[in-house]
C-alpha cells in the first residue's frame, strides 16, 4: 500500500498483511508529530507526484534490498501532537535487509518527495525547513 | 499567430497553462492559477510575472536580481527543471507548472 492521505491506518493489520511466505522480519517505521510546544502540525503534499515518488522508491528498495513487502503511507492535513504522520512497514527474509531497506526509504522520501509540513504555534505557525536544501528527487 | 481575412490583421496565439505553488509560497501567491500566455512564453518569465502580483511572495522565490533563490524547486508537468533551463524551457499548452521551496516530509 502506497498512499497519501488524511486518515490513520491500522499498523497492527498492515504488519499482518506484509507477513508473505519466506518473512522472516518487519520493520515498522513510525513517524509521529511531536511536541515541541506546538498546537498541531499542517501537511501538504503535491500528492500525484509525490504519490509517484513513494511508488518509485518502494519500488527501488525492493529490487535494492530484495524486500518482500512495503507499505508506505504519508498523511496530510492537520494533525495532533502523537499522531502518526508516516508508516513504513518493511517486510524481508531477513532483519538486516528488512533495517537497511527501511532506512533507505525514510531517507529518501526525506531527500526529494514534496510533502510539507508547517508546525502550528500559538504565536501562528512556522514552515518546516527541508533536511536537503535542493529536494532533489530521488533518482531510479 | 491567427490571421484574421479583410481587416488583415493578426492576433497572438495564446496557451492555457496551470501554475501551483505550495507550502510557503501557496500562502503568498495562490495556487492552481490558470493563465493564458503567448505561445512561445518561457517558463521564468511566465513564473516572474506571476510572482511579481505579490512582493512579498516574489522576493521568496526570487533575489534581487531577478534570479531565481537556488533552493527553489521547478517542475514541468510532474518533471524537475533545472533553475539554469528555466529561462530557456517554453511552456505549451495545457502545462501544469510547480513552483516550490525545499521538501520536508517524513
Amino acid at each position: 500500500m502506497i498512499a497519501i492521505q488524511t486518515d490513520d491506518v491500522d499498523i497492527g493489520a498492515l504488519i499482518a498483511a506484509a507477513k508473505k511466505h519466506g518473512t522472516g522480519a518487519v520493520v515498522v517505521f513510525d513517524g509521529i508529530v511531536r511536541d515541541d510546544d506546538i498546537s498541531e502540525m499542517e501537511l501538504e503534499a503535491y500528492e500525484d507526484v509525490a504519490t509517484q515518488e513513494l511508488e518509485k522508491i518502494a519500488r527501488n528498495a525492493t529490487e535494492q534490498f530484495g524486500l518482500l513487502h512495503v507499505d508506505i503511507i504519508h498523511r496530510i492535513g492537520r494533525l495532533g501532537v502523537g499522531e502518526n504522520i508516516l508508516i513504513i512497514i518493511v517486510a524481508a527474509g531477513h532483519r538486516k535487509e528488512a533495517y537497511t531497506g527501511s532506512r533507505f526509504i525514510i531517507e529518501a522520501i526525506k531527500a526529494g518527495v514534496p510533502i510539507w509540513k508547517k508546525e502550528m504555534t500559538k504565536d501562528g505557525g512556522r514552515w518546516v525547513p527541508g533536511e536537503h536544501g535542493h529536494g532533489k528527487p530521488e533518482t531510479s | 499567430m491567427r490571421w484574421y481575412g479583410k481587416e488583415n490583421t493578426c492576433e497572438e496565439e495564446e496557451v492555457m497553462v496551470k501554475i501551483r505553488f505550495f507550502a510557503r509560497f501557496r500562502e503568498l501567491l495562490g495556487t492552481d492559477i490558470m493563465t493564458d500566455v503567448v505561445a512561445g512564453t518561457m517558463f521564468t518569465p511566465l513564473i516572474t510575472t506571476i510572482a511579481k502580483k505579490n512582493p512579498e511572495g516574489y522576493a521568496a522565490i526570487f533575489d534581487e536580481n531577478g534570479a531565481f533563490h537556488e533552493f527553489v524547486i521547478l517542475m514541468k508537468n510532474g518533471k524537475r527543471i533545472e533553475i539554469a533551463d528555466a529561462a530557456k524551457t517554453m511552456v505549451v499548452d495545457g502545462d501544469e507548472i510547480a513552483v516550490f521551496p525545499p521538501v520536508a516530509g517524513g
